[in-house]
């Protein structure tokens, strides 16, 4: 146990000094390594619902899209009046200072950090009550709403969009934002796999496991199912909101359907990911992440127009193929690797009685 | 766990070895090739308006490298544009830009479609100080950020339907006029909004309609049972080439009547073609038109442009081509007045532009915006089953009398 224990050790070391390298190493791909950490986040929050609990969600596009919107409106409204700062036609342009700048993000991703969380248990309450498609269909029309309604209040730029707060200009290393949006996904990535981890070996994360694999039994033991995947899909919300945050001030611009609840392509990405990699692990998220940004921003451009055609094709793929994602796909070939113990009497077993 | 943190590793070292040798990067000049980068809608919900971006923007780099190039501290250049599908979303082009500037070395950008997508990858432009040509951005707020490195050769999106306003009030005997409007949820649109609510206050007429169009537009009959029921004078829609295609399909399936129909890129949806007969009578604002009497070296007239353009790629150009072309000729003029590739001389130089070009005059104001070039009004006419689009606005170039009230449905054969 104790070996185990330090092979991880030196597997996480190393990740992270990788990860603290990164932008050092590969300087020119700091905004795509930024994307690949909250690719990452989502996948991984998505896992908590889809993987452990298995409630397919496609609503926690919601939470992301609400920090993207509350860590903008934050930091412009902190110091300067937001509506005049979003209305359409922008006759008005303010400047922050550096201090404002930080401390205006700072606070942003804080709230939206909160608020998503909080909307999350009050959603959560009113629709986890649905079980399986229900819930699915439910929690897409969520996002869809959720476009269509921020598409239309003024006071976040409505339908002309959002420009998030420009980089102080002050800050002459061009460099300079490239790598403050990347520590801060990094480390949010990193917060989040802690997370994940610690839920991972605790008994929490077995009741979400007794939920998936049958919810009337889980209840009938006395498990308060309700209270457990509220606090889920809150946990979900809580990183999902800072990803948001974090995206809003790298991307510089806000769109309602588009960029914020941008249920077919985040929405849809975060579920690809986590099925690619393999749902209910703790890695398969990771690599499923890790795969599928190297996929898009390496062909992508290669097959200029075909792109979602490639897509399709590796959906299928991954559905036919590895149903169960790479890290089940690996679980099912070597599963003495996995720590799982296969004797050969009872596989015969199994076999004859069928 | 071991053998799968072995598994890891190795995958790590493989993505990473991969990435370093990615790193090779182009050069903002590349031996005789002056290159520049674009991110352009080739697939979503503006594909069709990127396609006629590109090919605007391919048929100039064509012309001007066949006619000799840029010359630059007597040298001959060419150009070369570096192209990446943006997917039709504000967030990937952002990305994409940052890619072209940061991965592929460019040092010179030309502007994607629409005014959204260029809002988003304005803020990268101008980060890492790179002059953007844009030819398919127009809201006004493009232009009040205080962008220093942004140039755009056409119109701001405001003045788009002014016009037809007026027009509206001047037939209506000076008297202000009841609007209907219906625009979609985009930057551009809700701009082309603003400009409507300008002109109404200035003539005193009502907005008896204010409708939102959704982005993914192909519906819009909840707007137009509307129109039935009050009567407005006039019926405004902006919503791109989607917009344009299903007013004009749902207002001639419902047989709405209403005494005046102004729209945006008529031309770029090519509505007289598509739609015929239905589509006449429709008033368009547009930043150009082959008839109008402007002039260059480099694609004589804008009849000449067209019938080029025509032979090349088989349509008409609709006037998103034609300000796609012009951007290509304003960064040639700066690359040769300023003599050099440094960054802040091209820049000096570009707010020094002024040219005129097939397509129009073009001049910057402080804002980035050209401010030398008016906006126009077409309106679909018909013979036969032959329709085409004449200029009615400004009277400069008008070749055709506008014409109004549009004759009910009931009357039309």
């Amino acid at each position: 146990m104790e070996k185990v224990k330090q092979k991880d050790l030196i597997l996480y070391s190393g990740l992270i000094i990788l990860g603290l390298a990164a932008p050092y190493l590969f300087s020119a791909f700091k905004v795509q390594l930024t994307y690949l950490c909250v690719l990452i986040v989502l996948a991984m929050t998505w896992n908590l619902q889809g993987g452990e609990m298995g409630y397919n969600t496609f609503g926690n596009i919601l939470f992301y899209g609400l920090g993207m919107y509350l860590t903008a409106s934050v930091q412009v409204g902190m110091f300067f009046p937001l509506a005049e700062w979003t209305e359409s036609g922008g006759e008005k342009t303010f400047v922050h200072t550096t201090a404002q700048y930080f401390q205006g993000i700072g606070v942003g991703l804080l709230v939206a950090a909160i608020i998503p969380t909080i909307i999350a248990g009050a959603i959560g309450y009113a629709i986890l009550g649905l079980r399986g498609h229900y819930f699915a269909i439910c929690t897409l029309g969520l996002g869809i709403a959720a476009g269509e309604i921020a598409g239309g209040i003024e006071i976040i730029g409505a339908g002309q969009g959002f420009t998030t707060p420009p980089f102080p200009a002050e800050i002459v290393d061009t460099e300079a934002r490239g790598k403050f949006f990347y520590f801060l996904s990094f480390a949010l990535l990193v917060g989040t796999f802690i997370f994940v981890k610690y839920i991972y070996g605790s008994r929490f994360r077995l009741i979400l496991n007794a939920i998936r694999d049958n919810e009337d039994k889980a209840e009938a033991m006395g498990i308060q199912t309700m209270k457990y995947k509220i606090v889920g899909w809150m946990c979900s919300a809580f990183f999902c909101g800072l990803a948001g945050g974090i995206m809003g001030g790298l991307i510089g611009y806000i769109d309602s359907t588009d960029v914020a609840f941008d249920g077919r392509e985040m929405g849809v990405f975060m579920v690809l990911m986590a099925i690619l990699g393999g749902k209910g692990t703790l890695w398969g998220p990771v690599i499923g992440a890790t795969l599928f940004h190297f996929f898009k921003e390496g062909l992508w451009t290669l097959i200029l127009g075909w792109q979602y055609v490639a897509l399709g094709v590796l959906i299928v793929v991954i559905v036919v193929y590895f149903p169960e994602g790479l890290m089940g796909w690996l679980r099912e070939k070597y599963p003495e690797r996995f720590g799982e113990v296969i004797d050969e009497k009872d596989r015969k077993a199994q076999v004859e009685l069928k | 766990m071991n053998k799968i943190a072995k598994l890891f590793v190795t995958f790590i070292s493989a993505i990473t070895l991969a990435l370093v040798s990615f790193t090779s990067s182009f050069a903002k000049v590349e031996g005789e090739y002056i290159v520049l980068g674009s991110a352009i809608s080739l697939t979503g919900k503006y594909s069709s308006n990127g396609v006629h971006t590109q090919n605007g923007y391919n048929m100039a780099v064509e012309r001007i490298n066949k006619m000799g190039g840029v010359e630059v501290q007597g040298k001959k250049y060419k150009f070369e544009i570096i192209y990446y599908d943006d997917e039709s979303n504000p967030k990937r082009a952002a990305q994409l830009a940052e890619r072209l500037i940061k991965q592929d070395g460019v040092h010179y950008m030309l502007g994607p479609y629409s005014s959204g997508l260029t809002k988003a990858i304005a803020p990268v432009t101008e980060k890492y100080k790179i002059p953007m040509v844009e030819a398919n951005g127009a809201s006004r707020s493009l232009f009040t950020k205080g962008y220093k490195y942004l140039f755009a050769v056409l119109s701001p999106a405001n003045q788009y339907l002014e016009v037809a306003i007026d027009l509206a009030v001047e037939k209506n005997g000076g008297k202000g006029v009841k609007i209907a409007q219906a625009f979609e949820q985009d930057a551009f649109s809700q701009d082309v909004r603003l400009g409507i609510l300008d002109a109404a206050k200035r003539t005193g007429s009502e907005i008896i309609i204010d409708d939102k169009l959704p982005k993914e537009l192909n519906d819009m009959a909840a707007t137009l049972a509307k129109v039935k029921a009050v009567k407005p004078d006039v019926l405004v829609v902006s919503g791109h080439t989607k917009g344009a295609l299903t007013a004009i399909r749902q207002i001639s399936e419902m047989k709405v009547d209403v005494p005046m129909l102004a729209m945006t890129h008529c031309d770029a949806a090519k509505l007289s073609k598509q739609h015929g007969k239905k589509s006449e009578f429709a008033l368009c604002a547009s930043q150009w038109h082959k008839n109008l009497s402007y002039k260059d070296k480099f694609f004589g007239s804008g009849k000449k442009y067209a019938k080029d353009f025509q032979k090349e790629f088989g349509y008409d150009p609709p006037y998103q081509s034609a300000e796609s072309s012009a951007a290509l000729l304003v960064f040639k003029d700066a690359f040769e007045r300023a003599n050099s590739f440094d960054r802040d001389a091209v820049r000096d130089a570009l707010v020094d532009t002024e040219m005129q070009t097939f397509y129009g005059n073009i001049k910057f104001g402080p804002g980035g915006q050209n401010v030398a070039k008016p906006m126009i009004l077409f309106q679909v006419r018909c013979k036969g089953d032959d329709c085409e689009n004449r200029v009615v606005a400004p009277t400069k170039w008008a070749s055709d009398k506008f014409y109004h009230p549009i004759p009910k449905w009931s009357e039309r054969s």
